[in-house]
């Protein structure tokens, strides 16, 4: 016998309510400014995401999905997902403070100051753009935050970049699931 | 609190029920375990649903426990909320064929039903009227239609365009998907604007009670939907009816709602769950089961994709749901030893671009080169297949876990046979015919899956020794109990069950009203007008309140 216990939708909005904010998100979209809660799971680490953080993780997925700097509204979509992931569950803000952390120890100064060719060759030196362990790679070498990273952190944020309309863009499509259009473009091919 | 009706549950049988006692003048109050969904909360559920969460989630933590066992692993899919599972349900609305009503009968297998096709065909009509359901007169397996279908049907896609003239060739035809949604304007509601979020439906264009059923009836000032009250048990009075649900909010103090007739719709498993849990001297096993059979013979249909990889783009996800299918298997088969299957052919198989993205381990150009070439290749047909009846098969109660208010949640135990397994067999040799003749190559096959429906736990019948209900949905065993919903089914069919819920709620409301109001039964009735024969041989009179009359 299985029991199937649901995570409790309550309990989540529990969370988001108990929490002290401390940082800010989403000043790059203009939007108003909305904090991501500091974890309550003991595991994770303290504190929430500031905006050089964001800016970061913005910079990586830029380099990782394009090779090249994000436009304002691309940048919005990484900006919308994190936002969303980090409401979701303190694992996600641990995990981004993790990544921001760790780009800003391998860098020496935070990734989103660096140029597009500097910071092309920085992800390629420490394969973040690759989930997997090579063959020629000292499984010792690349640190946990570092596999963190490659493993958790860079495939979320393709994911948010593609879930995006960036993402169905990239396929050709202007409509997508969840932004509505004509009734009759689903009998035809694409032009 | 005292009413005429009172009905558990606010889905696709109560909002009927709820709509249809309304409007005959019938004093209703609804308790629904789940919220009332805002509407205007609908952009911002697409949002949290195209982040891959639930946003219909229960808001009462432990509710959606349950447990499951057996080789067809059950896993409940229901919505609890103003409008139950029609608030997510996928909107095909197709009509059972007269050969589901007569398994036994034809085949020599199952059971059949205590009416026919024929006995349902004008609440069917009703039924469609009622959700709005946009359909084509081109289903060559479909049982006689006295009405056409209240809108026009959607187009087929450009997918069902590459398969269709392949399907043909091989002599299998594809026909227009029946469903609940809008195609043009109805029911005062838009016509669906293609947000391929089903799931969520931004539009207002898929059919819901919430929106179909539950605003008119509330408007006919007879109902009242109490939200967020969950029954936790009904209790019998000494001449052995129903005298009151007892249910409770979020701060568990219970309270009582007496009425005259109860009706419980809250689908097949939380129905049989309630009478389970809703024992008493008189029936120690569970309300009205003295044929212990209700949460028995439990049913879903068991389901399988089979997709291939076409060397042109078929431009999937334009579009929320399917709209061409084919009845040609659920007719005519050798249904006495497998069962009979659909096909639904998907506008929307294979990867999105964030899957192909994240499985890809690739990035920069080389990612984006990836994800525009590959997105889009894949073809896909659904099987929906019949499941037969078991006896084995069904809901019990899980003393060991308990949800929010204490009660046991309820175990499924569900195993399917050769029966369904044959079928599926055969279903997936024709799905592969057809996707090699397009052609397709790397076809394969997912792993069967379940549906989200729930058959069979208080089945229809003239027998109380062998059913729970009879042909009006009454329990045997106590008078002023109506069990309403696809629990009621004696086989499943092929096809999806929400019309024929619909329909079935339509007749009992209809038989409800009726004796209500002291009046003649319809002509299908099997109880003498008035007067009620018990399961015990006892007899109880039903008296006609003035405010209950029709208007």
């Amino acid at each position: 016998m299985t029991t199937v216990a649901r995570r409790s939708f309550l309990q989540k909005l529990l969370f988001v309510a108990g929490v002290t904010p401390v940082g800010l998100i989403g000043c790059r979209s203009g939007r108003s400014l909305e904090t991501v809660p500091t974890s309550l799971d003991p595991q994770s680490k303290p504190g929430a995401l500031s905006r050089a953080d964001i800016d970061d993780l913005v910079a990586l997925t830029g380099v990782v999905v394009e090779g090249r700097n994000l436009g304002h509204a691309e940048g919005d979509y990484v900006i919308e997902h994190v936002e969303h992931r980090a409401r979701q569950s303190p694992e996600y803000v641990a995990l981004y403070r993790t990544t921001v952390e760790t780009l800003g120890q391998l860098a020496g100064r935070r990734i989103s100051t660096l140029e597009v060719g500097e910071r092309l060759e920085f992800v390629r030196r420490h394969r973040l753009d690759d989930p997997r362990l090579r063959g020629d790679e000292d499984p010792g070498q690349a640190s946990g935050a570092v596999k963190e990273v490659r493993r958790r952190a860079v495939p979320d944020l393709i994911e948010g970049y593609f879930r995006s309309p960036a993402g169905w863009a990239v396929v050709g499509y202007t409509t997508f699931p969840g932004r509505c259009g004509d009734l009759t473009r689903y009998t035809r091919p694409e032009r | 609190m005292e009413t005429d009706v009172c009905i558990v549950g606010a889905g696709a049988a109560g909002g009927t029920l709820a709509l249809e006692l309304g409007r005959r003048g019938v004093r209703v109050v609804i308790l629904e375990s789940g919220p009332r969904h805002d509407f205007a909360q609908r952009r911002e559920y697409v949002r949290r649903f195209l982040h891959r969460e639930n946003p219909w989630r229960t808001p009462l933590p432990e509710m959606d426990r349950f447990s499951a066992g057996g080789t067809a692993r059950h896993v409940l899919q229901r919505v609890r909320g103003i409008g139950g599972s029609t608030l997510h349900w996928e909107g095909y609305a197709l009509r059972f064929h007269a050969d589901d009503f007569r398994l036994q009968s034809l085949y020599g297998i199952g059971d059949d039903w205590p009416i026919s096709y024929e006995d349902l065909e004008s609440y069917y009509a009703r039924a469609e009227q009622s959700l709005g359901v946009a359909g084509a007169m081109d289903d060559p397996w479909a049982s006689p239609r006295s009405t056409p279908f209240p809108m026009p049907p959607f187009s087929f896609s450009h997918s069902d365009r590459v398969v269709s003239p392949v399907c043909r060739s091989l002599g299998i035809k594809l026909h227009c998907m029946p469903q609940a949604r809008n195609s043009i304007a109805y029911g005062g509601r838009s016509a669906c604007r293609a947000c391929s979020t089903c799931f969520v439906c931004p539009t207002g264009a898929k059919a819901s009670t919430d929106l179909t059923h539950f605003v008119d009836a509330e408007a006919t000032g007879n109902v009242r939907v109490l939200a967020e009250t969950t029954v936790l048990r009904l209790e019998t009075d000494r001449s052995g009816q129903v005298g009151a649900a007892v249910y409770a909010g979020a701060d568990r103090a219970e309270k009582r709602l007496a009425a005259r007739v109860f009706v419980v719709a809250a689908g097949g498993v939380e129905t049989a769950r309630l009478l389970l849990l809703s024992t008493s001297s008189e029936f120690p096993n569970g309300l009205a089961n003295r044929s212990g059979l209700v949460g028995r013979f439990f049913m879903s249909h068991p389901s399988l994709d089979v997709t291939g990889r076409a060397s042109e783009r078929l431009y999937p996800y334009r579009i929320g749901f399917s709209t061409a299918m084919s009845r040609q298997f659920a007719v005519d088969r050798p249904r006495a030893s497998r069962g009979a299957f659909l096909l639904e052919f998907l506008n929307s198989a294979g990867p999105t671009p964030d899957q192909l993205a994240t499985a890809s381990g690739l990035s920069g150009e080389g990612l984006r080169k990836h994800v525009r070439e590959e997105f889009g290749r894949r073809l896909g047909i659904r099987i929906y297949c019949e499941p037969l009846a078991q006896r084995t098969n069904g809901v019990t109660l899980n003393l060991r876990v308990r949800d929010y208010f204490g009660n046991p949640v309820p175990h499924v135990h569900y195993s399917t046979g050769r029966y369904e397994r044959d079928a599926l067999d055969d279903a997936r040799a024709v799905v592969e015919k057809i996707l090699a003749a397009v052609p397709l190559t790397d076809v394969r096959a997912g792993a069967p899956m379940f549906s989200a429906h729930q058959i069979g736990t208080h089945r229809m019948g003239s027998d109380p020794a062998t059913s729970v209900v009879d042909a009006e949905l009454k329990t045997h065993d106590v008078s002023n109990l109506y069990l309403v919903g696809s629990g009621c089914f004696v086989t499943a069919s092929a096809s999806p069950p929400t019309l024929t819920i619909v329909a079935l709620a339509i007749r009992a409301s209809e038989h409800i009203a009726a004796r209500l109001r002291g009046a003649a039964l319809p002509p299908t009735a099997r109880t003498e007008a008035g007067r009620e024969t018990l399961g015990s041989g006892r007899t109880a009179t039903f008296e006609t309140n003035s405010t209950s009359q029709l208007n």
